[in-house]
């Protein structure tokens, strides 16, 4: 059935809404593959498709979605009924920041798009993942393929008209085998950032021979290893952690929704305050921070975002100060409104629902820790007296308001005097966020660096799950807290 | 859409499949949700969602596929597609090492238990009133509300090409939580309530122990606690949160047979917790909003998980049994309907417990804010403390706590730490997840104390 979402919206316009939204997903597909010890738990094909409908009236947000296309009119009347009643308890009308009004089409860089692959091949490739990692010694093995295509339309009464098609796919492997004291020690790999395209192209056998290879023999290796050891000294994260302690320290951290207290009743809110943008040391001179959602090739690069504002690359910490936040229009406007002065120059096209039947919010783009000058991962353990190297998360935890956290890691490494000497387990570290940024003394150079992604985070109510990416080197911090 | 068309409309999907020759299991989830969002004391968001989902699971020798379609409820071509897919699907699937179970119901049940038209007609100005009753006077320009309110109503229903016989539930359920903070000093407190029906609500409640915790927040001390160890108790939120942990990693079968649960095979039958602790799986308990039938449509009852600190079994769905050699617990169900049975302790509000004289300092932590598993076979779970903790010192006075961290190992919590725990049990649930509509609550004591829990990381500021 063919709508015709502009009429309906300019319907909403005529009578009184100050704005009004509408994305259209004719249709969003997931494939979900899932094999644990060679059997397929999970052989899944998901199809969703609807509509959701965002207007502002009298300074308040109302939204409808639905499944049903046969009286689309129905949930534009219930969008618009929502925000009259919440128009009844307003403190400070909403108003949207100015952008510019954009027309165009995104399409997310995929080579061989993975829906077109026939299911035997798909089913062929896992089954050899599964060989790779079928190994002496290996007790529980996992393998996942994810893969998501979507269409998006989008149109809004300033006259946007934008549509995406995105197409995504998260494949990991994941081995595990018990200690001497029972204890379950894995490790995983998930495929980063490997080129400038992410499609079946991704699922080169050769590349995942190799870190097969490499994480059986890691897990034997953990196996077999001493505990970490306790007390205060240098961590050295490489990115397969790293990009955690960015997400959940920094790139939360700075959402702007949650520094203005509208996550306060769910995901927290933030340590961080409107007047710190400009002057807050939020780590050590070597870091610098952005939100870059022009990355090529990444889940957190994406177009534009669902206010309809442009994709953007913006510096967030500079040199240590914090100077910018993930931001959408709305808080744009009202952080500048709260504070009188202008902190933050128009939206930065970080709004993001994760389906049509979601409200966007500040979701995070590609939260990057720019490349350093202090060399190669081997330059820093080189220059390292006393600590651990940490890859995997295993566990995290983390404060309210962002202000302190606990990560567990897969495997450790322990350094002494500039040396690595080999695997240690059960590897835990915890810390006070701008403490922990503060005492940043290395950051590896773009050797080090690599594109994570995140395919599943968590935020909102109704609870929303996000795809993003972070662009991290290896970095070393000193004085922190290690141990369980 | 009606009870009579949903049902008609999977028995034609039924024939459909049928006909095709295959076998497979049909799942007709509708959902109608209200969310109520508030943030800085206005309605942040106020929206509602209606959706249609149709799951499809095909089985064959030693095969399995799914297909699950977000759907116009009325679009019987597309649905009819998603089994065709499913059916197209299960060619490429390579075969599993046990024969999976393809449901077999043997009779029709139709549950409304816990189903309130109230709740279905509950309108936008009802919920903005009754958090306005809960909250009203203690708003000002420092402190703010936050909160959600969510409401809505779910209709399962699911039926196998094995025989016409469907199971059929309607359930209605409201989640409150309310936080109201200061936004200059950072602080928050909390209020919750979690209903099947909407004379449960009481506004009352909400508010008696906003204005108790607000007083509080607005006239004692605050203070960094030293890390070390405590005497903590917990509210329900912390006590259902841990409970969430223990059915992840440590009575479900599944879990334990892939080698990520902190207890064994062998741990049946021995005691490995507190003689304090029961938990009782309750399918009759409606304020657990339980699912009577389970999915395969088996009959569900009351039964015991941990007996007086004895582990008295696992928890096996069909899926683990089929594949490990168990026998089903009829526990394939979303949630289960816990209930962790009350001590002997007569208070249950934090307000009558602060009065009582104490022989010691107690830290009580109503909330765990991000709890996470460290180490799943040492069960060892980390999270901090949220929403309004308070430091009760044994001389009377009462200082506000920063929000700590505690990263403790459950079968020594509810093992030897395990102090007492009020005899009022109150449920504790949610209401909306990541991916739809989620009802379920644990009933749990309205407190728990346990000693010589650990501070590790204490926060220098709200």
């Amino acid at each position: 059935m063919t709508v015709d979402w502009k009429s309906q919206i300019k319907g909403l316009t005529e009578r009184g809404a100050e704005y009004a939204d509408v994305r259209y997903y004719p249709k969003q597909e997931e494939d979900l593959k899932f094999m644990w010890n060679g059997n397929f738990l999970a052989f899944n094909r998901s199809e969703e498709s609807g509509f959701g409908v965002r207007v502002l009236v009298d300074g308040a947000w109302g939204f409808a979605a639905s499944s049903n296309m046969s009286s689309p009119a129905e949930t534009f009347d219930r969008a618009f009924a929502n925000a009259k009643a919440a128009a009844t308890r307003v403190k400070r009308p909403i108003r949207l920041a100015d952008k510019e009004v954009l027309s165009g089409r995104f399409e997310s860089p995929c080579a061989i798009d993975p829906f077109e692959v026939p299911m035997a091949e798909q089913v062929a490739l896992m089954r050899d993942l599964d060989s790779y990692i079928n190994q002496k010694g290996i007790m529980q093995r996992r393998v996942m393929l994810s893969t998501v295509r979507k269409t998006i339309q989008y149109y809004d009464s300033e006259g946007a008209e934008i549509e995406k098609h995105i197409v995504e796919i998260f494949p990991t492997i994941h081995v595990a085998s018990f200690d001497d004291v029972g204890m379950m020690q894995g490790r995983k790999y998930r495929a980063p950032r490997l080129a400038d395209s992410r499609g079946w192209e991704t699922m080169d056998r050769e590349h995942w021979k190799n870190e097969a290879e490499r994480i059986v023999s890691e897990v034997r290796q953990l196996v077999e290893s001493p505990k970490c050891p306790e007390g205060i000294m240098s961590v050295i994260l490489l990115p397969e952690i790293m990009y955690l302690q960015v997400h959940e320290t920094i790139g939360h951290a700075l959402e702007l929704d949650r520094i203005l207290g509208y996550e306060l009743s769910y995901a927290g809110g933030s340590f961080v305050r409107l007047d710190d943008f400009g002057s807050l040391q939020y780590g050590s001179p070597k870091l610098n921070a952005r939100a870059d959602a022009t990355l090529i090739n990444s889940p957190g690069s994406f177009g534009f975002d669902d206010d309809g504002v442009a994709a953007q690359n913006r510096m967030i910490i500079k040199d240590g100060i914090l100077v910018g936040a993930i931001t959408s229009r709305q808080m744009v406007a009202e952080a500048n409104e709260r504070t009188g002065r202008k902190i933050f120059d128009g939206s930065g096209g970080t709004c993001r629902a994760c389906a049509f039947y979601r409200f966007p919010i500040e979701r995070m783009t590609n939260i990057n820790v720019d490349p350093g000058h202090d060399g190669t991962l081997e330059d820093i353990i080189s220059n390292t007296q006393r600590g651990v190297i940490l890859a995997g998360d295993k566990s995290w935890s983390i404060g309210s308001n962002r202000e302190q956290f606990h990560f567990s890691t897969d495997i450790g490494w322990y350094v002494e005097d500039g040396e690595c000497k080999g695997v240690i387990k059960d590897c835990a570290y915890s810390g006070k966020t701008l403490e922990f940024y503060r005492s940043l003394t290395a950051v590896g150079d773009e050797s080090t660096w690599e594109v994570q992604y995140v395919d599943n985070c968590g935020k909102g109510a109704p609870g929303q799950t996000m795809q993003l990416g972070h662009g991290v080197p290896v970095c070393r911090f000193d004085n922190v807290k290690v141990g369980e | 859409m009606a009870s009579d068309q949903i049902i008609s409309k999977l028995r034609t999907l039924r024939e459909y499949a049928l006909s095709k020759g295959a076998r497979v299991h049909l799942e007709w989830t509708t959902e109608d949700s209200r969310l109520v969002r508030f943030a800085n004391s206005a309605v942040s968001l106020n929206t509602t969602e209606r959706l249609t989902i149709l799951d499809v699971s095909v089985y064959g020798d030693d095969r399995h596929a799914s297909t699950q379609l977000i759907v116009d409820e009325n679009d019987l071509a597309t649905m009819k597609m998603a089994i065709d897919k499913a059916i197209e699907m299960l060619d490429f699937v390579a075969p599993l090492t046990y024969q999976p179970t393809l449901p077999v119901i043997e009779k029709t049940t139709i549950s409304e238990e816990v189903y309130d038209p109230e709740i279905e007609a509950l309108s936008s100005e009802e919920i903005i009133a009754f958090v306005n009753e809960a909250t009203n006077g203690l708003e000002t320009d420092d402190i703010v509300l936050s909160g959600n309110f969510s409401s809505g109503v779910a209709m399962y229903a699911s039926i196998s090409t094995e025989t016409p016989e469907v199971i059929f539930s309607r359930k209605t359920d409201i989640g409150v939580t309310l936080v109201l903070s200061s936004i200059r000093r950072k602080w928050e407190v909390i209020a919750e309530q979690f209903v099947g029906f909407k004379c449960d609500l009481d506004a009352k409640a909400l508010r008696d122990r906003f204005t108790w915790l607000v007083d509080l927040y607005m006239t004692k001390p605050e203070e960094r606690l030293p890390e070390g160890p405590y005497c903590v108790v917990l509210g329900p939120a912390a006590i259902a949160e841990y409970l969430g942990f223990l059915g992840w990693i440590g009575y479900s079968a599944a879990t334990m047979k892939r080698g990520f649960s902190m207890f064994k095979e062998d741990d049946i039958g021995k005691k490995v917790m507190s003689e304090q602790f029961t938990l009782i799986e309750d399918p009759t308990v409606l304020a657990t909003l339980p699912t009577p039938v389970d999915a395969f449509g088996r009959e569900r009852a009351k039964s015991a998980i941990f007996d007086r600190g004895v582990l008295k079994g696992f928890i096996w769905q069909q899926q683990a049994a089929d594949e490990f050699g168990g026998t089903p617990t009829g526990h394939d169900v979303p949630h289960l309907s816990l209930v962790l049975q009350g001590g002997d302790v007569d208070t249950a509000l934090i307000q009558d417990f602060a009065k009582l004289p104490r022989d010691r300092d107690i830290l009580y932590v109503p909330y765990l804010h991000y709890a996470n598993i460290v180490n799943p076979t040492e069960g060892l779970i980390t999270g901090v403390s949220r929403f309004g903790a308070l430091y009760l010192k044994r001389d009377g006075t009462i200082t506000l706590p920063y929000n700590v961290r505690f990263t403790e190992r459950l079968d020594e919590l509810f093992g030897d730490k395990l102090v007492w725990m009020s005899r009022e049990l109150v449920p504790y649930g949610s209401s909306s997840h990541y991916f739809g509509r989620d009802q379920y609550a644990a009933l749990v004591p309205a407190l728990a104390c346990f000693d010589d829990v650990s501070v590790e990381i204490s926060n220098e500021s709200f």
